[in-house]
C-alpha cells in the first residue's frame, strides 16, 4: 500500500506554507511551489515513483523504499554522485552543498515514525496537498467531481458541467 | 525510535509542547512552540484540538518562532545618546529606565499638565496588557489614548457600530462555507488570512460551488477563482456601493420583510440614493454600470459573505462606503442568520485585544465613553483613582500636535514611524517631541527617535489572551524566556506605575490575575476566565457572559441600537481627497505580502519569510509602463506630494490601468497622506496621486 502528497493543484494559493514548513523540518525547502504570471501556482515534490528511476540508478543503495512506499534515503550511505537526478524525470534530487550528498523528499520519515503528516502536508492552509494511500485520496477526488457533476447536471448547466474536469 | 527522540534522550533535554495563538493576523490559529529548555526550536501543528485552523498554518504561521530567536532583539534598556532618529544609544539599568520615565511624566503633568502625555496601545500585544496601557493611561490622568489600529479598522468599525450597534463579524467562519455568494471587497484574504481562505472560503468556492465576486484594482491568486471581477480606481469604490443601493432599492430588491421590521430609515436611504445609478458609478469608478447591476442582484438574492477589508477602510471617505456596505447589507437581510457573514477583519492577532479593551481617546474599557459621567463613575469605583472627562486626541492628532499639545508620548508595540501616513511627516512630529519611550522587540525605526528604548518579551515569552475575527478569546502560553532583560508589557507596567507611586491600582503578578480583573470590570468577558479558556484550547466567541456562554451569530433578535432595529443611514457620494491630475497622473494604492506583516519589523527577523519576499516593488499596467517609458525590472522613483521612494517595477496585467500599486511593508508610507476623515480620523493610505519616471542605472 503506497502512500503519497497528491497535488490538488487547484486549490493552491502559492502561499509557500509548504515550502517554509519544508525547510524548518529539513533546513532546506524540499517542496517548491512554481509561480506563473497568470496567478496558476503549482506546489511539486518527489512523487516516489512506483517504478523509480533514481532508485535503480543508485550505485550505493543509499535510496531504498521504506514501509510506507515513499523513496527514502539513507545519507551515510550516499556519495553525491546523482545519478538519481540523471535519472529522475522530474529534476527532483538535488545537491546538499554542506554535506556533498544528495537531498530529496522522504516524505518526512521523522514525523512519520512519530505519527505524524509530513510537514507540507501539515501545514498546507488549502489541502492543496493530500497524504494518504494514493487510491483512497483518488477515490475521494474521484467521487467529490462525480457529486458536483451530477449537482451541475441537475441546475441545467449541461455540457459546461464536463469543464470541470 | 526517531532521530528526534534519540536526540532529546541522549542531550537530556526537556522538549516541551507549549499550546500557543499565532502572533500574526487575526485568524486565531492555534500551534504548539516546541520549546527546549526556554528556547523554541520550531513548531508543530495542532492537529489535536477543534481550532479555527484544523491544524493548518501560513509561511508566517509556520515561521513564527524565527524572530523570537533573532540575535538583534532588544534586551537592555536603553538611553539615546546620538540625535533623534540617529539610532545611538546607552545600555542603562531598569532601575534607571523607570526613575527617568518617571521623573519625565512627572515632570511634564506639572509643566504642561496630564493633557500633554499620550500613550499608545497595540494590536501585538496581549488582551490583558492592553487593558494595563488603558488602566496606566487614566491613572496618570490623560485620555490621550489611541492605537495604530486606527489606521486599520476605523472606517469599518465606526460605521458598523453606529449601523448595528457592534462591529464584530456576525458569524464565525464555518459560516462563509455555507453562504450562497463571497463578495470579496477591498480585500485579499488569500495572502492576509491564508488559512481562513482555505479552510473557509475555498470550501465555499471549490467544494460547494458558490460564486466569487471581486473588487478589488488588483487580481491576485485568491482573485482567480472569481466569477466577476470589477477593478474600479482606488477610493472610488463608495460610487459602486451607492449604485449598488440605487439598484437594489430601484429594482426592488431589497427584503422587504426585514427592512420593515428590522432597520430604520429606510426612506431617507431611498432619497439619498436615487441619483446614483450605475451609468454614474460607471464614470467616477471606471467599472461597467452592467457589472454593478450585476452584483447588485446577486447579492440582494443570495446568503451573502461579505469579506470587505482594507481596501475599503483605509481612505478618508472609509466611513461613507462602510455605512453603504452596511446599508446594503441591512436592506437585503444579509445578516443575523446563519450563513451569511460580514464585520470588522483586523490585520492582526489582537486587534479586538486593544479595541474591546476600549483604547481609544473617548472610551471607558467598558466600551462607554468618557464623557459618560455615570459610565465613568462606575469604572472610577473599580479602579478606584478619578478618570477624566476630556475627550482625547487620536493618533494622528497626537502626531500633528506633537511638540505643541502633546510633549511625551509612550508607546507600546507600534512602529509609526513606518505604518502612519506620510512617514516624512510622522518622524518630524516624533523629533519635536520633549520625550518618547518606546517599548518594543526590536529596535524599530520608531524606537530610534525614542529618548528611552525598553525591551520587551515577544509573544511566546509570556502568557496571555488573544481576540480573532471571528471574535474567539483565546490563551497563549508562555514557552520561551524573553532573552537578556527583556520584560513582558505588563510587567513593565506594573513596575514603572510602582516607580510613579501608582503601584497600589497595579498588584499583579500574572497575566491571570488581570484577566480575572477583566472578567469583572468588561461584561462581555465575564466568562472568558483563565479556568475556563485553560480547559478549551479553541476558546469562547464573545459576547462570553458566563464560563460556556459564548455567542457564535450575533443579531438573530436584535441589533445592539437603541431599538433594537439596523439605523439604516443616509450616505452620500465623498469626494478622495486627492485625484490624480497633470502633475501626478496615477492613483497609487498598495497591498499585503502573504510573506510579511505589517512593517516588516518580525517578518524581516525570519529567515525563511525574508528569502522568499525580500524586497518592495511596484506594480504597473502594460500600458501604463508604455506610456510612462517603464520596463519589467527598471528601477523607478515613485512620487507624491510628500515624498518619493526608488523600487523595482514588475509590469503586470494584475493591476487595472490608471493604477499602480507597491506592497505597504517597506517605504509605501514616505508616499501617503495624513489628511484624516472628521468623524473616524482615518488617514489616506491606499489612493493617492503618484507619478512614475525611470531611474538611470
Amino acid at each position: 500500500m503506497a502512500k503519497k502528497i497528491f497535488l490538488d493543484y487547484k486549490r493552491c494559493i502559492g502561499c509557500k506554507a509548504c515550502e517554509v514548513a519544508c525547510e524548518m523540518t529539513h533546513g532546506e525547502a524540499r517542496i517548491k511551489v512554481f509561480e506563473f504570471p497568470d496567478l496558476f501556482t503549482v506546489p511539486f515534490n518527489c512523487r516516489h515513483c512506483e517504478k523509480a528511476p533514481c532508485l535503480n540508478v543508485c550505485p550505493s543503495g543509499a535510496l531504498f523504499r521504506d514501509d510506507d512506499g515513499a523513496v527514502a534515503f539513507d545519507p551515510l550511505k550516499c556519495i553525491g554522485c546523482l545519478m538519481c537526478a540523471v535519472a529522475c524525470p522530474f529534476g527532483v534530487p538535488k545537491l546538499d552543498e554542506d554535506n556533498k550528498i544528495m537531498d530529496k523528499c522522504d516524505l518526512c520519515a521523522d514525523r512519520r515514525a512519530d505519527g505524524l503528516l509530513p510537514a507540507c502536508v501539515s501545514a498546507c492552509p488549502t489541502e492543496a496537498l493530500k497524504y494518504g494511500e494514493i487510491n483512497e485520496v483518488l477515490w475521494n477526488r474521484e467521487g467529490k467531481i462525480v457529486a458536483n457533476l451530477k449537482g451541475s447536471a441537475e441546475r441545467g448547466e449541461g455540457e459546461e458541467a464536463y469543464l470541470i474536469l | 525510535m526517531t532521530s528526534q527522540s534519540v536526540y532529546s534522550e541522549v542531550m537530556n533535554v526537556a522538549e516541551k509542547l507549549v499550546p500557543v495563538v499565532c502572533p500574526w493576523c487575526s485568524v486565531g490559529c492555534r500551534f504548539y512552540a516546541v520549546s527546549v529548555n526556554g528556547y523554541i526550536r520550531k513548531v508543530e501543528f495542532d492537529y489535536d484540538h477543534p481550532t479555527v485552523n484544523r491544524g493548518r498554518l501560513c509561511p508566517k504561521g509556520v515561521a513564527a518562532y524565527q524572530f523570537i530567536n533573532s540575535p538583534d532583539r532588544l534586551k537592555k534598556p536603553l538611553r539615546r545618546v546620538g540625535e533623534k532618529g540617529e539610532g545611538k544609544f546607552e545600555e542603562i539599568s531598569w532601575e534607571e529606565a523607570y526613575r527617568i520615565i518617571a521623573e519625565k511624566i512627572h515632570e511634564v503633568k506639572e509643566t504642561y499638565g496630564p493633557e500633554a502625555l499620550a500613550f499608545l496601545g497595540s494590536e501585538k500585544i496581549t488582551f490583558e496588557e492592553n487593558y494595563l496601557v488603558h488602566k496606566f493611561s487614566k491613572a496618570v490622568g490623560t485620555n490621550n489614548l489611541d492605537f495604530p489600529g486606527r489606521y486599520c479598522q476605523y472606517s469599518n468599525s465606526p460605521a458598523r457600530t453606529k449601523v448595528f450597534g457592534s462591529s464584530a463579524a456576525t458569524n464565525p467562519f464555518e459560516d462563509i462555507a455555507k453562504a450562497e455568494l463571497v463578495l470579496i471587497w477591498g480585500h485579499n484574504p488569500a495572502e492576509t488570512a491564508p488559512v481562513m481562505f482555505g479552510q473557509y472560503l475555498e470550501k465555499a468556492v471549490i467544494d460547494n460551488d458558490v460564486e466569487m465576486i471581486v473588487i478589488d484594482p488588483r487580481s491576485t491568486r485568491g482573485h482567480k477563482y472569481a466569477s466577476l471581477h470589477l477593478k474600479p480606481y482606488p477610493g472610488t469604490d463608495l460610487a459602486i456601493a451607492l449604485a449598488m443601493l440605487n439598484v437594489i432599492i430601484g429594482e426592488d430588491l431589497y427584503d422587504k420583510e426585514f427592512v420593515q421590521e428590522r432597520t430604520a430609515g429606510f426612506e431617507e436611504l431611498k432619497e439619498a440614493v436615487k441619483n446614483y445609478t450605475p451609468e454614474w458609478a460607471e464614470k467616477v469608478a471606471g467599472v461597467p454600470a452592467e457589472d454593478i447591476r450585476k452584483i447588485a442582484r446577486l447579492v440582494a438574492s443570495r446568503r451573502t459573505a461579505f469579506l470587505v477589508n482594507e481596501g475599503m477602510n483605509q481612505h478618508v471617505n472609509g466611513f461613507n462606503l462602510a455605512l453603504a456596505i452596511a446599508d446594503i447589507v441591512a436592506i437585503t437581510g444579509n445578516i443575523g442568520k446563519e450563513g451569511v457573514w460580514s464585520g470588522i477583519f483586523p490585520g492582526a492577532q489582537c486587534g479586538f485585544c486593544a479595541a474591546m479593551t476600549g483604547i481609544a481617546p473617548n472610551k471607558l474599557p467598558t466600551g462607554k465613553l468618557v464623557t459618560d459621567e455615570a459610565a465613568r463613575a462606575e469604572v472610577e469605583r473599580l479602579w478606584g483613582f478619578p478618570i477624566p472627562d476630556w475627550p482625547g486626541l487620536d493618533l494622528t492628532g497626537m502626531i500633528r500636535e506633537a511638540g505643541g499639545r502633546i510633549r511625551m508620548m509612550y508607546i507600546i508595540g507600534g512602529n509609526i514611524a513606518k505604518s502612519a501616513p506620510n512617514s516624512a511627516w510622522v518622524r518630524e512630529g516624533l523629533k519635536k517631541l520633549d520625550f518618547l519611550v518606546v517599548q518594543d522587540v526590536f529596535m524599530t525605526d520608531t524606537a530610534k527617535y525614542a529618548d528611552v528604548v525598553l525591551p520587551a518579551a515577544a509573544w511566546f515569552e509570556k502568557t496571555g489572551t488573544a481576540i480573532s475575527a471571528e471574535r474567539r478569546v483565546q490563551r497563549t502560553y508562555k514557552a520561551a524566556e524573553a532573552p537578556g532583560e527583556a520584560k513582558p508589557d505588563w510587567l513593565i507596567l506594573v513596575e514603572l506605575a510602582k516607580e510613579l507611586g501608582l503601584g497600589e491600582y497595579f498588584k499583579y503578578e500574572h497575566p491571570d490575575e488581570i484577566l480575572r480583573e477583566i472578567n469583572s470590570v468588561i461584561p462581555l468577558f465575564k466568562g472568558a476566565t483563565p479556568e475556563y479558556l485553560a480547559e478549551h484550547p479553541e476558546g469562547c466567541f464573545f459576547p462570553c457572559t458566563e464560563p460556556g456562554e459564548g455567542t457564535k451569530v450575533l443579531f438573530r433578535n436584535g441589533f445592539k441600537t437603541s431599538d433594537g432595529r439596523a439605523h439604516l443611514v443616509a450616505v452620500d457620494w465623498m469626494e478622495p481627497p486627492e485625484t490624480p491630475d497633470e502633475e501626478y497622473p496615477l492613483w497609487l494604492t498598495n497591498f499585503r505580502l502573504v510573506g510579511h506583516w505589517h512593517t516588516g519589523t518580525m517578518t524581516e527577523e525570519s529567515p525563511s519569510l525574508q528569502k522568499r519576499w525580500p524586497e518592495e516593488y511596484v506594480m504597473i499596467n502594460p500600458a501604463d509602463a508604455r506610456r510612462f517609458n517603464v520596463r519589467d525590472g527598471d528601477l523607478v522613483k515613485i512620487e507624491t506630494r510628500r515624498g518619493e521612494v526608488i523600487t523595482r517595477a514588475v509590469v503586470t496585467d494584475h493591476i487595472r490601468e490608471g493604477v499602480i500599486a507597491m506592497p505597504w511593508h517597506w517605504k509605501v508610507n514616505f508616499l501617503t497622506l495624513e489628511e484624516t476623515h472628521p468623524v473616524t480620523k482615518m488617514a489616506e493610505l491606499k489612493a493617492v496621486a503618484a507619478r512614475i519616471s525611470r531611474v538611470e542605472e
